[in-house]
């Protein structure tokens, strides 16, 4: 019976509990990246103690008509949702409705968490007629948490990754081109993201 | 034909009269109350169409509103019934309608789908009508011409009921049918359309019958409902249509010949006869009549079709099997024509015998057969076109082939086709019969109910009143000797045939309606005849394990037609279900028998035996089902294709996934998965796949083959209780990395309003376009897909 007892509770501390006598993080500090000209993802003031929230910023004067990421969160960080249970915010920057349809057309953003802890995330103008925005601005914007589930320790360094990112150029050619020649310009421009420090507190 | 033939027909036309012996239901009335009753019914439908204008603003209708009577009747219990459709300026709203019921006593009762409400359409379709009938013809793609002239009506069409199996691509290029696949772009509530109804008949096309409605400002298909009713195509058997001697209701034409033109049978002439001119023969539209279709020695059709007629004689037939290509018209051919002919008949007889019923569509409009077919309908099938109010019946392949089928001309099959000639009256009035609709299996077996009823009916004895139903049991079999080894169909268990399910389950409705017809045939059969508390008898239902007894067939018949006449009325947009049909049943069985009355507690029963609704005891079963999801999103709000377009799940090809279930009435709410389900074996469905693993807990690798992929869902609390569901897989790498993610929705930007060809690959259907149905799609597939805890 005593055994039996034992086993019982060794298996919720199985479930429930944290071994390390560390102190467990429940916060997340973030410091941006050096600012370049180059594109970032930096803290977004909407930020609380409790819940990071990062936004993409691209080099002020660079017009794209888009942006799409993947960016790999490590152990012990999980990915948040916004209004509507989304797990990615539109910065506001681009037109995600078309210019013909009323607003009840589905807006061009998406996202999803992959294998592997990684946050597919974009948002689209996709309507090609609508002109290229600037993207020195937050162009869209990701949350994230402590995992308590994981029992990061305090004072952990953690690393965020971009594993890709990608914008749609200014010029993606007329629908008047020569098919060829409009073929060639239907490609994105790959992204090199700078990312700052994280740090589980 | 001389004056003592004549005199015998006469004699025999009368015995075939109503007789008046019995009441004709529990609740009939006395006949001198029920003409008194009947000649007020104008009055009525005058005080009721007063009372709705009166009440027009409570119901939602503003001053371009207005109701019309479609038809009334009063039936035999004196309840004076009333339909009216509902018009825009002048414009039918497709679906809007109401049903009133005027009891003896004056007090009115209004019911079915509710009143298109607060429509604000100004002006009118902006798109002619022949751009209209061109815009259908190119849909329909018919190299012949038709066989008449297209039928246009001017509509108000309420977007929601978009949606039906025409949305096929036909771009050239390979691509996916997308028919349930989302929303169309763009549609507001209610939009001008036109409604053109198109009909062929030649070498070309063969035969076909179809509704589309065309949006009037952009020429665009909205919707396209197919008007032939087909029995199940033939795999292999015989022949063998001997009715056996009979007398027959014919006419003597003007040269003295006769033909098979019943004149006696039919007070308004048939809809696509009348398109035919009077050749002088002393040949009319009006009259139940049998044609056949012309074949060379060979076989091969001409496409051509003829009267039986040119008999010198009153005798037609030799009751031999058809074998006389090239010679249709002579004795051999004639047998069939005296089948078809006799079958009609009877149906027709029979509705009205019972149920004081005036011919098939209620108003004496003219029915035809036309026998010996192999183009108009394949040689081995039978088809009831709504349009052309009349059925098709193929020659049947045996005995020229050893394995072929009977010709379809038994009391049976015809009797099932002419039955849709009441269930489905006219272009204006019609059960969807498409797969993707629960009300196609109510349709089919409605039709084999009465057929099974009509041949009881028809074999009573001498004693027996014209009136009613007697109680022997029928063969409860469709199509007993068309298979050559064994019918059709079963009422006991539908299942025995490999193909048809016995109880109701949430994706019924993707199956084919002659086997999703299933649960209600055995319904029905339960009604009338009992279910046995033994389990391994046929008629043992694991969903009533304690059995029924049954009330007899003609009270069940009587509910059931009192449902179906006056309670489950078709609105055009498929969307009557099992549940509706269990309602029907019990509003006419209570306003027959009562409601606290045996009757009907027997449809409590009768309906829970084949899984719908609870039973008279109130036992509660596990309920599986894929739940409306999507909570108002773009997909579900006003872009709807179908009824259930919240209810289906988008996922990735080529990933892992999870679809969701729902399980309720069940403590243990687990279930287990599989790909595929029942809607797979029936053959209905040309265009959805199982395909993939899944394992038994729902983590499913889905295939690379993009399109409709049937899932099924099983309690594991209780394994009678399962859903089919429908997922759709697109690809969502667009931009070609071999990585599906939230990049690839850059390639709709690209591709937004590029002309058909330059960018087909970076649409998520592979079509040639990109609009908001790539979107949402997308969208939802990613949430699906990967969701964010």
């Amino acid at each position: 019976m005593r055994t039996q007892i034992l086993v019982a509770g060794l298996a919720a501390l199985v479930v429930s509990g944290c071994f390390s006598s560390a102190p467990t993080a429940s916060a997340l500090a973030y410091t941006d990246p050096p600012a370049t000209s180059g594109w970032r993802l930096v803290r977004d003031p909407s930020s609380t103690a409790s819940r990071l929230v990062l936004g993409l910023v691209g080099p002020a004067g660079t017009l794209t008509r888009g942006v799409g990421v993947n960016l790999q969160a490590p152990r012990g960080v999980r990915f948040g949702t916004f209004d509507g249970g989304l797990a990615v915010e539109d910065g506001g920057v681009y037109d995600l409705r078309s210019l013909d349809d009323g607003p009840e057309e589905p807006l061009a953003i998406a996202a999803g968490l992959k294998k592997g802890n990684v946050l597919s995330a974009g948002v689209f103008q996709k309507d090609r007629r609508r002109p290229a925005k600037d993207s020195g601005a937050t162009l869209l914007r990701v949350a994230l948490e402590v995992d308590p589930s994981t029992c990061p320790a305090a004072g952990s360094s953690l690393t965020l990754t971009v594993l890709r990112a990608a914008a749609i150029p200014e010029d993606i050619g007329l629908t008047t081109d020569q098919p060829v020649a409009l073929a060639r310009k239907l490609a994105l421009t790959e992204l090199d993201v700078a990312v700052g420090t994280l740090v589980a507190n | 034909m001389n004056r003592t033939t004549l005199r015998r027909l006469a004699a025999l036309a009368a015995l075939a009269a109503p007789l008046a012996a019995a009441p004709a239901s529990p609740a009939a009335l006395p006949r001198d109350v029920q003409a008194r009753i009947e000649a007020g019914r104008p009055a009525r439908v005058a005080r009721v169409e007063r009372d709705l204008r009166a009440r027009a603003a409570a119901l939602g209708l503003g001053a371009a509103d207005t109701l019309r009577t479609e038809s009334s009747f009063t039936d035999e219990g004196g309840r004076t019934v009333i339909h009216l459709v509902h018009l825009h300026q002048g414009a039918r709203v497709l679906g809007s309608q109401l049903v009133v019921h005027v009891e003896q006593d004056g007090a009115l009762r209004t019911f079915g789908h509710a009143l298109a409400a607060g429509i604000v359409l100004p002006g009118g379709p902006s798109i002619t009508r022949d751009a209209a009938v061109a815009a259908a013809q190119v849909r329909l793609g018919a190299r012949g011409p038709l066989a008449a002239e297209p039928a246009v009506e001017r509509i108000v069409f309420p977007t929601r009921f978009s949606g039906a199996r025409a949305f096929e691509l036909a771009s050239g290029r390979s691509s996916i049918h997308r028919g349930y696949a989302g929303p169309l772009a763009g549609l507001a509530p209610y939009v001008w359309a036109w409604r053109v109804h198109l009909q062929v008949h030649n070498a070309l096309d063969g035969a076909a019958d179809w509704s589309f409605v065309v949006h009037g400002d952009t020429g665009e298909i909205l919707r396209a409902d197919d008007l032939l009713r087909r029995a199940t195509p033939a795999v292999g058997t015989g022949l063998g249509w001997h009715r056996g001697p009979v007398s027959l209701d014919m006419s003597q034409m003007n040269d003295g010949t006769y033909a098979l033109l019943d004149t006696t049978r039919g007070t308004l002439p048939n809809p696509n006869l009348s398109y035919y001119a009077d050749d002088g023969s002393g040949w009319t539209p009006t009259g139940m009549q049998v044609w056949w279709e012309e074949h060379d020695a060979t076989g091969a059709s001409t496409w051509n079709s003829f009267l039986f007629q040119g008999n010198a004689s009153s005798a037609w037939g030799d009751g031999q099997p058809f074998t006389s290509f090239g010679a249709e018209s002579g004795p051999n051919g004639q047998s069939a024509g005296v089948d078809a002919m006799v079958g009609l008949r009877t149906t027709w007889d029979f509705f009205g015998s019972v149920f004081g019923r005036n011919g098939l569509d209620g108003n004496g409009t003219t029915p035809y057969a036309t026998a010996l077919c192999t183009g108009m309908v394949p040689a081995g099938d039978s088809w009831w076109s709504v349009g052309a109010f009349g059925g098709y019946f193929g020659v049947g392949t045996w005995p020229l082939l050893a394995d072929g089928v009977d010709a379809p001309t038994d009391l049976d099959m015809v009797a099932h086709e002419a039955t849709h000639g009441v269930t489905s009256p006219s272009w204006d009035r019609y059960f969807v019969d498409s797969p993707g609709y629960e009300e196609a299996g109510l349709d089919e077996a409605t039709s084999d109910f009465f057929s099974e009823m009509t041949e009881i009916w028809a074999a009573r004895s001498g004693s027996d009143p014209a009136n009613a139903i007697p109680a022997t049991p029928g063969d409860g079999q469709i199509g007993r000797t068309f298979l050559r080894t064994g019918p059709l169909r079963w009422f006991d268990r539908p299942s025995r045939d490999g193909r048809s399910v016995d109880g109701w389950f949430d994706g019924v409705k993707y199956m084919d309606g002659h086997f999703s017809s299933g649960p209600l045939n055995r319904a029905l059969h339960f009604l009338a005849r009992g279910a046995s508390a033994t389990a391994g008898d046929d008629t043992h239902s694991i969903y009533l394990p304690a059995g029924m007894a049954g009330i007899g067939n003609d009270s069940a018949a009587r509910i059931w037609y009192r449902a179906v006449t006056e309670y489950l009325v078709p609105d055009l947009t498929g969307g009557l279900t099992y549940d509706d049909a269990r309602e029907a049943a019990l509003s006419a069985a209570a306003d027959l028998f009562g409601a606290g009355s045996a009757e009907a507690a027997a449809v409590e029963d009768a309906f829970a035996a084949v899984n719908v609704g609870q039973d008279h005891a109130g036992t509660v079963h596990a309920k599986v089902w894929f739940k409306p999801w999507r909570n108002g999103d773009y997909i579900e709000i006003d872009h709807i294709y179908s009824d259930d377009a919240g209810k289906r799940q988008y996922f990735p090809r080529g990933e892992n996934v999870r679809p969701r279930i729902t399980v309720e009435n069940a403590a243990d709410t687990s279930v287990t998965w599989s790909v595929g389900g029942p809607s797979m074996w029936n053959g209905a469905d040309y265009y959805t796949m199982a395909g993939g693993r899944i394992e038994a807990d729902g983590s499913w690798t889905t295939p690379f083959q993009m399109g409709w992929h049937a899932i099924t869902a099983t309690s594991v609390a209780d394994p009678t209780q399962f859903a089919e569901g429908r997922a759709f897989l697109v690809n969502l790498d667009m931009d070609s990395d071999l990585e599906q993610d939230a990049t690839d929705m850059a390639e709709l930007s690209y591709s937004w309003y590029l002309s058909n060809g330059l960018n087909p690959s970076h649409s998520v259907f592979i079509a040639p376009w990109v609009d908001d149905q790539d979107v949402s799609t997308f969208v939802d597939a990613m949430k699906a897909a990967w969701p964010v805890p």
